[in-house]
């Protein structure tokens, strides 16, 4: 068992672990409209490779939507249900 | 014989032996340790080479697996051992593992896992997402029926003597459910507010994160739900706090307003009985009120938590003291519960003791509660004992002006029985100690207390309870001058209400039943401190809890069990299975409670402050879910079937079998052990396994994205061999289905993502097999890239890009470097080990490879070293779904000969 660094990848358990309180911080910075998860990582000030997994366990029970990519950056906006999905 | 063959393993292999010997007529026990059968082949995206959908061609399969007439299916369930009998058939040993839900009632709707408030990674997609501790394994799961994902009990719920879930409300708070919170708590005991504040939390001293920085902080969480709950809901409920049952007719009496006896009638109250509880002072609570000092515990709190009771129609009569426990049964009560604490001060019994000035500590406390404190401006006080009570009375009499206040105690600070929190506050405050002194008299003069005179003390021997005994030091006399002494040597139950009615046990306790809390007179029980001694808040509460259950019982005629919230909590798991759930923990400052200690303090009011909603919110985000499941109990209200069944436990049973096949599959290579690769050091290199989750049409994100940031990938990279014909990493075999499974994703990409690159790094390519390497030139003519050469490493440029340095062997022969968005391993197939532990007193044969050895495979495939033990699929070697069919097809003709014959014999043996 080791303390990780802050530029290592932190163990995913742990990450997960934190979705449950990561969600009023993610519906709050999703509250003015859809983001890509870099530009929510930016807002919420977590590694995108964090947020990754705390927005896809919130899309997968229904706390999310994807929107399309229409500016076909390569990023998938996320969006709150019925806040302009 | 209870089965002609057991079957070990439900992936394809087993699901095609136990279908193919069950069509043949024979009874098969299939045994899988997921919750679903279908192994890993219904996790797939497609098949190679026909790219069918694997869903679609498994599905069918595991349906009549599950529907089969000869087939019985145990999932969720573990083969613990299994052994030979003298006459060639088998015993094995299935356990059944709790899956906490009742699979009869269980509709697969999904709704626990929707509301479940713990996340964990989701193996069933290779941990690239999170899934819930209440969960269905899988969307195509047969059977599909949600299963809880309970290790052990938290550690901090098997610590509380109350049996209050602190595991499940740290996790309500976490998910921002503090109201939901508050309900798990009172679902315990009303003192939702009074807990917050006062108990002494065993829960934080068993947390696992102790062991990393801190504990989580429990009880503040408890407070700050309870705070909540008061500040939106007002400190008197409007309507009853809680759902109650109709009125059942029934009348309890409960004697007492402690915590136990609040929280027994509480209980009582919930399930329909009339109660009513009478208390001898004036205004309620016990020792809440009347010994905690406001500045730990607020009246208005306790009132708070009063009023919850009240609310629900529970009558409290003050004042009222009672004299005759059969008249107040005969005045119309069903059942009695004493619950009057320990109410009478141990006397120091030392000359002078009722001089004025000299009181014990509870009268003291009870005075200054009750307004009627004592004026100690510029006095000096002495206190006699070393709990809690006298640190109590220490911090009080500060507060009440006293100059100077000096705690005796007879052994060491390292034995006081005191909460070190309390003696330590006590000591900011201004308290002064003085150990290894007891009383020999109280000095006086015209009847006032002046002094105390005392005895130098030495630590002897041991006690019965451990703690070295105080022994005097003969000639060794001190004094100290004071104006009022305050006696805190002890306390006891009061037992003039019960002496002749019942036996009074050790101490002046009520004897009682203590797993069902009756005396020796059927209708009277008691709870709390009246039956143990002086204990603590938690364990009244947990004794009113057993208590109002056995009354239930008693009064229904039922038998005296069932408290499962105490007496049937599944084993607590350990700190180190916890933490070695984890490879490295992130470090969190520990959040504590603030609190206002002064020299000196001369006011009451409540000296710590709550948390903040932002500390109380990550102060839950700390919790290591230890149990996994928290036991925060949203499943069961959102569950549409009440299947939900918390006190299912593991079953075990032996089974006679007459073969045994195994299909236990197979490990795929642990990516980490190839560090140059970077898997679990980049989040954009992942797995084959990883990939076909992605590409899988119940994939975990919405289409494919690289991890690292949700970013479509563009170039994507392949390097075959990972873990596979390597000595380096101890495999050298060849693992038979890297290359194609990763030509498979290949043309899945490009469908997938019409404009990604897809290259991939190989050492060469193995595609012999009907129409496999037409599939690997329909790759190279879709657009694939092969490129021929071992990668030697994988960098991480800033922005996530990989960067594979690698050595083109059929170009100029130099090293090259290419930068790709997402890099896939085509891990390779590994032995499953598991097998070893399955025969418990000869062992099964395996190779030099660790596969289950085949000791004549080329003619007598299937066959293992162990007479009526046979082997299908993977767990003999690499095999494609195709191989891994035809090699069940084998075993399963093994299986039938060895059976006819073991049939023929016995049958020769009877008519011999």
């Amino acid at each position: 068992m080791t303390t990780t660094t802050q530029r290592s990848l932190r163990d995913p358990r742990e990450v997960i672990r934190e979705e449950m309180a990561m969600h009023a911080v993610i519906k709050a910075a999703l509250a003015d409209g859809p983001l890509t998860v870099p530009q929510l990582a930016e807002a919420i000030g977590h590694p995108a490779v964090e947020v990754l997994y705390w927005v896809m366990g919130m899309r997968r029970y229904g706390h999310l939507v994807e929107m399309p990519d229409e500016d076909d950056e390569g990023y998938f906006p996320y969006a709150l249900p019925g806040k302009g999905a | 014989m209870d089965y002609d063959v057991l079957v070990i393993g439900s992936g394809i292999g087993g699901m095609e032996s136990s279908i193919k010997l069950g069509d043949m007529g024979y009874k098969v026990l299939l045994v899988e340790k997921e919750a679903s059968v279908g192994g890993r082949m219904i996790l797939l995206s497609k098949v190679f080479p026909t790219l069918d959908c694997a869903s679609c061609i498994s599905g069918p399969k595991m349906s009549s697996t599950i529907n089969h007439p000869n087939i019985t299916t145990k999932t969720y369930s573990e083969v613990t051992g299994i052994k030979r009998r003298p006459d060639g058939r088998f015993t094995a040993t299935v356990k059944e593992k709790s899956t906490f839900v009742d699979w009869a009632a269980c509709t697969g709707c999904s709704d626990c896992q929707t509301a479940c408030t713990v996340a964990v990674p989701d193996e069933f997609n290779a941990d690239l997402a999170a899934r819930r501790a209440a969960y269905i394994a899988f969307p195509q799961a047969v059977p599909k029926k949600a299963v809880l994902d309970r290790e052990g009990t938290s550690p901090c719920i098997g610590a509380c003597p109350a049996g209050i879930k602190a595991h499940g409300y740290v996790s309500l708070v976490r998910s921002g459910k503090d109201e939901e919170a508050f309900q798990l708590v009172l679902d315990a005991t009303p003192l939702v507010g009074t807990l917050g504040r006062a108990c002494y939390a065993p829960c934080e001293s068993e947390c696992t994160r102790t062991k990393l920085e801190g504990p989580v902080p429990i009880r503040l969480i408890k407070r700050f739900a309870a705070d909540q709950h008061y500040a939106a809901n007002g400190a008197t409920p409007s309507g009853p706090a809680v759902e109650v049952a109709e009125p059942n007719g029934k009348k309890v009496a409960v004697v007492g307003s402690g915590p136990a006896g609040l929280t027994a009638a509480w209980q009582l109250a919930r399930q329909g009985y009339q109660v009513k509880i009478f208390e001898k002072r004036s205004q309620p609570g016990g020792f809440l009120r009347h010994a905690i000092p406001s500045y730990r515990l607020p009246h208005e709190v306790v009132d708070a938590d009063i009023a919850n009771l009240t609310s629900i129609g529970v009558e409290i009569e003050c004042d009222a003291k009672i004299d005759d426990i059969a008249a107040l049964k005969d005045s119309g009560y069903d059942a009695v519960v004493v619950a009057t604490g320990t109410q009478n001060a141990t006397p120091m019994n030392v000359p002078n003791e009722d001089a004025a000035g000299s009181v014990n500590g509870l009268d003291f406390l009870a005075d200054v509660a009750n307004d009627n404190a004592p004026d100690l401006t510029g006095k000096r006080v002495v206190v006699v004992g070393g709990g809690n009570v006298a640190m109590d009375a220490a911090r009080v009499s500060l507060r009440l002006g006293a100059a100077d206040v000096k705690v005796v105690y007879r052994r060491t600070r390292a034995e006081m029985p005191a909460h070190h929190v309390e003696a330590d506050d006590a000591e900011a405050e201004g308290a002064q100690f003085e150990f290894l002194v007891t009383p020999l008299e109280v000095l006086a003069t015209d009847g006032q207390v002046t002094g105390v005179r005392l005895q130098k003390m030495q630590l002897g021997a041991p006690d019965a309870s451990g703690r070295r005994s105080p022994e005097p030091i003969q000639g060794s006399e001190t004094s100290v001058a004071c104006d009022m002494v305050i006696s805190t040597i002890g306390m006891s139950p009061d037992a003039t209400l019960y002496e002749n009615v019942v036996t009074v046990g050790r101490g002046k306790r009520i004897a009682v039943d203590p797993h069902t809390l009756q005396t020796e007179v059927p209708y009277l029980f008691a709870a709390g401190d009246v039956a143990t001694g002086a204990t603590d808040i938690t364990r009244a509460i947990g004794a009113g809890r057993r208590a109002a259950h056995m009354v239930d019982r008693w009064v229904n005629d039922q038998p005296m069990t069932g408290f499962t919230a105490l007496d049937d909590r599944i084993d607590t798991i350990g700190h180190d299975t916890v933490l070695s759930r984890q490879t490295a923990f992130g470090h969190r400052n520990p959040i504590k409670g603030a609190v206002d200690l002064t020299q000196l303090p001369r006011d009451f009011h409540e000296i710590e402050s709550p948390l903040t909603e932002e500390q109380a919110r990550a102060g839950a985000g700390s919790c290591l879910d230890c149990g996994v499941c928290s036991e925060c109990q949203e499943c069961v209200h959102a569950c549409p079937a009440d299947a939900i069944r918390m006190d299912k436990r593991d079953v075990e049973n032996d089974f006679e079998v007459g073969a045994v096949v195994v299909s236990t599959g197979y490990k795929l290579f642990a990516a980490d052990n190839k560090p140059e690769y970077g898997w679990g050091r980049y989040a954009n290199v992942i797995t084959g396994m990883q990939m076909d989750r992605l590409l899988a049409p119940t994939r975990p994100f919405n289409t494919v994205l690289r991890p690292g940031d949700g970013k479509v990938p563009e170039r994507i990279a392949y390097i075959s061999c990972t873990g596979s014909r390597d000595a380096q990493v101890g495999n050298p075999l060849c693992s038979k289905v890297c290359c194609m499974y990763s030509i498979k994703q290949n043309q899945l990409i490009m469908g997938a993502l019409p404009l990604a690159d897809v290259t991939m790094h190989y050492m060469d390519m193995r595609a012999a097999g009907k129409r496999y390497d037409e599939f690997y030139e329909q790759a190279k003519d879709m657009g694939a890239q092969y490129i021929r050469g071992r990668v030697s490493k994988v960098t991480e440029k800033e922005n996530g890009d990989l960067v594979l340095r690698y050595e083109d062997t059929e170009g100029t022969g130099e090293i090259v470097e290419a930068e790709y968005d997402l890099v896939v391993l085509a891990v390779g197939i590994q032995p499953n080990r598991d097998v070893e532990r399955l025969f418990t007193d000869e062992e099964l044969g395996l190779d030099e490879y660790f596969y289950v050895a085949e000791p004549s495979e080329d003619l007598d495939p299937g066959v293992t070293d162990v007479p009526g033990v046979f082997v299908a699929g993977t767990a003999s070697g690499a095999k494609d779904i195709v191989d891994t069919i035809v090699h069940a097809g084998a075993a399963v003709a093994q299986v039938a000969a060895h059976l006819e014959k073991a049939e023929q014999a016995t049958k020769a043996e009877v008519l011999a």
